[in-house]
């Protein structure tokens, strides 16, 4: 039988481990290779046996039930289901009456999906700055984007913290624009008591199965404010022959999951609350800032660097970040960058070429603009010094799992005379000369 | 089909734990991608999501986007639909420009012969969507510059589910221009490979099926 169950479980550390060498210089990882999985989405019996009763039930009403049960939960208007996140926002935008040749502002730092669903729906994606604090799209760089041809703002609730709901609201209805939600890593994220994807004139969000709350493989879903925005949109599905629907198999999971996302969801925070004290504590590490009012979702952990508190403040920024990234994997801490380049500067947005011959770019030149990666200065400086815990913190993880990673910054953060030392005498280009990545 | 059948292949995976597209031990996908390339005779094939995602990876496998005008195959409706939404015109004469084959669980028995006698030198569009499972396409051909192409659109332009995360551009002239997430489920896949691997063999000549 092929199964995920863990082989063996992970013992919690030794205090005084944290004094010993690091991996990176011959010395034991925090974490050992064979311990590093970490299983997720967590498939329980009772998403087995949810299956088989799906598969006796009628197709479209197994898909309609999960819509239905989570609109009710995020607390929007109205849902369509869909095949993906991009789908869904690309629904999300038609909803809203987003059409060839009209602008959507987003953040120049998002999956890169945020921007191509808006050249789905045959608009230009005029990027944006963000905020330094929340990473999410800048409220006052939003405003600055706006023209006449500006049809909707889509910002995104980046790792799962709310953006400025109130402040991009407030842009948009002082323009007269829709207000759209990206809200792809924002399951359960809230401000206040509303649940992000409620927020908009509409929403899209990714249900993929590596998201907070997962689908049977691939999945998304629009929300809409009012029924005539849903309507537009399954109207413009079936005028233009569309398919984005939504299998059977990947309601029937997220009918069952849905049940246990707030058990998970606490798991997350509880997780993320141990990790912030013990990034406060090694002064290299700070945690990500999260708003009063807020909820973060913790679909993925971003890491400040701070190298002036450890005496390399005369060392870039970004070469420290590299140093701690190789130090942090040869622990066994699988940090990531995810995202090193702005989305403007990533190829096809760079090139233009669209549906084919530049279409719809060719329809509104002034909004296809060259950037660089400097036009966004937050996004890079961002870039510079960040580090992201995706999958590693996003399952139920154990908690010895956790105190091993508290150990691993610890143990970093207590040599920088190890972190000059990778650094050397090599360069380091900035992450936005290397070729963009996906993540 | 047999209930039981589906449900032993989804407990199967669903223990696995893989249910991911871009999880790298996902062994569902690489299934279906072998079996309906022996079934077919041709060398690759491209996964979707939904019938018009193949339309949409075949066309940018052959390179027609907008504006560009094709001659299209007998096609429903809707399908004629998706073509004018993706800025493509068509026209009546000439030879397509890739084959479209419907596929229902009546038709099962008689596919391998149907995808024989298709012609080898244009992609082949299948909608997989009558086989009950939610909707799913797959484009096959035997040109490996149309697969690359056709793959990329799936997934934002990169070539390699397994490898999305991590990959830098090697053949930066295939990044497609506008790019969607056309991945077909795991877990959808295993109980298409279950209803391919389950086919009824084919009636001989003469006896009613």
């Amino acid at each position: 039988m092929i199964t995920d169950f863990p082989q063996f479980p992970l013992a919690l550390p030794d205090e005084k481990d944290v004094l010993a060498e690091l991996a990176a210089f011959d010395g034991t990882p925090v974490i050992p290779k064979d311990r590093r999985r970490t299983v997720f989405p967590v498939i329980t019996k009772e998403d087995v046996f949810a299956m088989l009763l799906s598969a006796k039930t009628r197709p479209e009403k197994v898909v309609a039930d999960f819509t239905e049960a989570y609109r009710d939960y995020v607390g929007a208007g109205y849902a369509l289901p869909a095949a993906s996140g991009t789908a869904s926002l690309h629904l999300a935008l038609a909803g809203v009456g987003v059409g060839p040749g009209d602008e959507v502002i987003v953040p120049a730092f998002t999956f890169i999906a945020t921007a191509q669903a808006v050249v789905a729906a045959g608009a230009i994606p005029v990027f944006a700055d963000i905020d330094p604090v929340t990473y999410c799209l800048s409220p006052e760089a939003a405003a600055a984007a706006v023209t006449e041809r500006t049809k909707a703002i889509m910002p995104v609730h980046v790792h799962g913290l709310p953006a400025d709901v109130a402040a991009l609201r407030a842009v948009a209805d002082r323009h007269g624009v829709a207000f759209v939600e990206d809200a792809s890593h924002a399951h359960s994220a809230k401000v206040g008591d509303r649940v992000c994807g409620s927020f908009g004139d509409a929403a899209g969000q990714s249900l993929m199965a590596d998201k907070n709350f997962p689908l049977g493989g691939e999945g998304g879903i629009a929300f809409f404010a009012t029924e005539e925005a849903r309507d537009r949109a399954a109207d413009y599905l079936r005028r233009n022959g569309i398919d984005y629907g939504m299998s059977w198999i990947a309601a029937s999971f997220g009918s069952s999951q849905l049940k246990r996302l707030p058990y998970y969801d606490a798991i997350r925070a509880r997780n993320a609350a141990v990790l912030d004290d013990q990034l406060r504590e090694t002064g290299l590490f700070s945690p990500p800032v999260v708003p009063e009012g807020s909820t973060h979702a913790y679909n993925m952990y971003r890491i400040g660097l701070h190298p002036e508190a450890v005496g390399l403040g005369d060392l870039p920024v970004h070469a420290v970040k590299e140093a701690v990234h190789e130090l942090l994997v040869a622990e066994g801490v699988p940090a990531r960058e995810w995202q090193n380049t702005p989305i403007p500067c990533h190829l096809p947005f760079r090139r233009r070429q669209g549906f084919g011959g530049g279409w719809p770019f060719t329809l509104n030149p002034a909004a296809a603009r060259d950037h660089e990666p400097e036009d966004f200065p937050v996004v890079t400086g961002m870039l510079a010094r960040t580090l992201v815990l995706c999958r590693e913190l996003r399952s139920p993880v154990e908690y010895e799992r956790l105190a091993r990673y508290g150990q691993a910054f610890a143990k970093i953060a207590r040599r920088p005379d190890a972190i000059r030392k990778v650094i050397g005498d090599r360069t380091f280009p900035l992450p936005w000369d290397k070729a963009a990545r996906l993540g | 089909m047999d209930r039981f059948d589906t449900a032993l292949v989804l407990t199967r995976v669903l223990t696995s734990g893989v249910v991911m597209s871009i999880e790298k031990n996902d062994r569902e996908l690489p299934g279906l991608e072998r079996q309906l390339g022996k079934l077919s005779g041709r060398s690759a094939v491209v996964l979707t999501n939904s019938v018009t995602a193949a339309v949409h990876s075949a066309l940018a496998g052959i390179g027609a986007g907008h504006g560009d005008v094709i001659t299209a195959p007998p096609v429903p409706d809707d399908i004629r639909a998706f073509l004018a939404w993706l800025g493509v015109r068509t026209r009546e004469d000439g030879e397509p420009g890739f084959t479209f084959v419907a596929v229902d669980p009546a038709d099962l028995a008689s596919l391998p012969d149907v995808l024989a006698g298709l012609p080898a030198d244009r992609p082949v569009v299948l909608d997989l969507t009558g086989l009950g499972f939610g909707p799913a396409g797959a484009v096959l051909t035997d040109d490996s510059r149309v697969q690359a192409k056709a793959e990329r659109l799936k997934i934002f332009g990169t070539f390699d589910l397994r490898t999305m995360w991590t990959q830098v551009e090697s053949e930066p002239e295939l990044v497609p221009g506008v790019q969607f997430n056309y991945r077909l489920s795991p877990l959808v896949a295993a109980c298409l490979r279950m209803s391919l691997s389950s086919r009824p063999a084919p009636q001989p000549a003469g006896e009613p099926a």
